[in-house]
């Protein structure tokens, strides 16, 4: 019976933290950028926020991640209900220039963990996101879409049980993106963390969700499930519907009143 | 030529193999003298102020002949006079850069990272800077005669502004997104200091550092010359009351080696911390 329970606690352990927005406003001055968000994510899901730029999409992910204590409402993150580690990449990959890659991963463990620990287990970070040949790197040679992954590395790290991604993907070429999206799905499949993606890109969205939220003027406006088989294809045929419902609601037209001329 | 004839021996891919690189590589006949060229221009000069003084067309009472600055070099290093009077700057130079610059390194810490330390001693430094610290001689040889206290606070009141502003700056233009990202994996209070805040301000601490150097030395030669009883700035002095020119150009010779080896010296300490730094690196890895 013990043993069977506690076998039950094990793959519990492994599934991400879950959310719980309740009644969640945050006002800049008399501006008010969210407005009594509702929301919950299960454990283990992959969600992605949609908005344009100043719905409140970012502001959103910032409550979500710690970064931004002054809002009202309560936000509860929890795993088998205690506090969960959460984790934010930003668009930026803000690594520091002069610590070496390595040193940058080691730094997610934060300031305890002793070092050589912190070491080893950074190189297990930097080999999952394909880096291990540029361990001893200064950041400033690295590409853009390489700083990112190092940025990805860091994050995972330390096993969170949240990762909160703001437009991580952002300043990516089109190529480098694409190889990006694949390695984000194929970390937060290895990892089981709950992940929560802000993004403005629909196509992104679908590839990666499995839920997509759509924040207008500091309101949830859509919320979906993306019931498609993983791995998906993108740009995939079956897409169109959901793709078209989202882009009108960001665009505020309905489906079949807007036609596309070039 | 030499392309030419070796072409005949060969084939013609390599013929054009060795035109092409021949091009490149075989040397003009002046090229070997090609690394003098950034000696030429002062060697041309001293040989023409040599050929002046020998020919008597420079008087020795206005400006020695570069020989007799290197008699004058050899004379005064055989009685130990230089040694003496060296090791007695250099002992100034030091102490006071390294109490003026621990000050205002303390500071520049303190006021970068605690706006209420700002708020409280900002404006009054900011209004002392703007007095030129040689115009305290008068008042400092009243405090200190002209004794060590005199040359020791000169030197200390020079280095500190350099130092102290570019502290200040640096700390307060720590990329915030930095600070953002380490505060949320965990790093408070030194730690953050060492791992964030102090590398982050390095470079313009470095940058306020070799301009005190610069200060350091101005103001301790200008001390030296009105009131001191040793000391580079003191030989120098001494000698112009004995009209020996070639003395005195001889400490000012010193003087910019001394100068040149203390940016050496901060530069060797750049390349050393800075690695990390585009600017500073060339293709090397740590």
């Amino acid at each position: 019976m013990n043993a069977h329970a506690l076998r039950i606690e094990d793959v519990r352990s492994e599934t991400g933290a879950s959310i719980k927005l309740h009644n969640v406003t945050r006002s800049f001055g008399s501006l008010r950028v969210l407005e009594g968000i509702e929301l919950s994510i299960e454990p283990g899901s992959f969600v992605a926020i949609v908005g344009q730029s100043g719905s409140g999409k970012s502001t959103l992910l910032r409550v979500i991640a710690g970064l931004d204590s002054e809002h009202g409402g309560s936000v509860l993150i929890e795993k088998n209900k205690a506090p969960a580690v959460a984790r934010i990449m930003y668009q930026e990959p803000r690594l520091l220039p002069w610590a070496t890659v390595i040193g940058n991963v080691a730094m997610g463990l934060g300031p305890e963990v002793e070092s050589r620990t912190a070491l080893t287990r950074a190189r297990r970070a930097l080999d999952a996101v394909g880096l291990g040949d540029r361990a001893a790197d200064w950041p400033a040679i690295l590409s853009g879409g390489q700083k990112q992954r190092v940025a990805l590395a860091r994050a995972l790290v330390s096993k969170p049980d949240l990762l909160v991604l703001d437009e991580p993907l952002g300043a990516l070429d089109a190529l480098t993106r694409i190889g990006m999206q694949s390695l984000l799905e194929q970390v937060w499949r290895d990892e089981e963390f709950t992940a929560l993606l802000v993004t403005h890109d629909v196509t992104e969205a679908l590839t990666l969700a499995d839920r997509i939220v759509l924040i207008e003027d500091g309101r949830i406006a859509l919320d979906i499930d993306v019931p498609f088989a993983r791995p998906r294809r993108r740009g995939a045929v079956q897409f169109g519907a959901l793709e078209e419902q989202l882009l009108s609601t960001l665009l505020k037209t309905s489906p079949r009143t807007e036609e596309y001329v070039i | 030529m030499n392309t030419l004839a070796l072409a005949h021996s060969k084939d013609k891919h390599s013929q054009r193999n060795n035109k092409r690189v021949s091009s490149v590589v075989v040397p003009g006949p002046f090229a070997p003298l090609k690394r003098f060229v950034p000696v030429l221009v002062p060697l041309v000069i001293l040989s023409t102020w040599q050929a002046a003084s020998s020919g008597g067309a420079l008087s020795s009472t206005i400006l020695p002949a570069p020989l007799d600055v290197a008699r004058a070099f050899i004379r005064l290093l055989l009685s130990g006079e230089l040694a003496e009077n060296a090791a007695v700057s250099f002992l100034r130079a030091v102490s006071g850069l390294l109490l003026g610059g621990t000050i205002a390194f303390l500071l520049g810490l303190s006021n970068g990272l605690s706006r209420l330390s700002a708020q409280a001693t900002d404006t009054t430094i900011q209004m002392i800077r703007n007095i030129p610290n040689l115009a305290l001689i008068p008042l400092v040889i009243l405090w200190f005669g002209i004794g060590e206290g005199a040359k020791l606070f000169l030197v200390s009141l020079g280095v500190f502004f350099p130092i102290y502003i570019n502290t200040f700056h640096g700390i307060r233009t720590v990329d915030p997104q930095l600070l953002e990202m380490a505060r949320s994996y965990g790093y408070r209070g030194f730690a953050l200091f060492r791992r964030v805040i102090l590398p982050g301000a390095l470079p313009s601490i470095f940058v306020g550092l070799r301009y005190a150097l610069g200060i350091m030395w101005l103001t301790l030669i200008v001390a030296e010359t009105i009131a001191a009883q040793s000391g580079l700035g003191y030989m120098a002095m001494s000698a112009r009351e004995f009209m020996q020119t070639d003395v005195v150009v001889l400490a000012i010779l010193i003087y910019a080696l001394l100068g040149k080896a203390a940016d050496l010296l901060v530069r060797g300490f750049e390349s050393l911390t800075l690695s990390w730094h585009p600017a500073y690196t060339k293709g090397v890895r740590p």
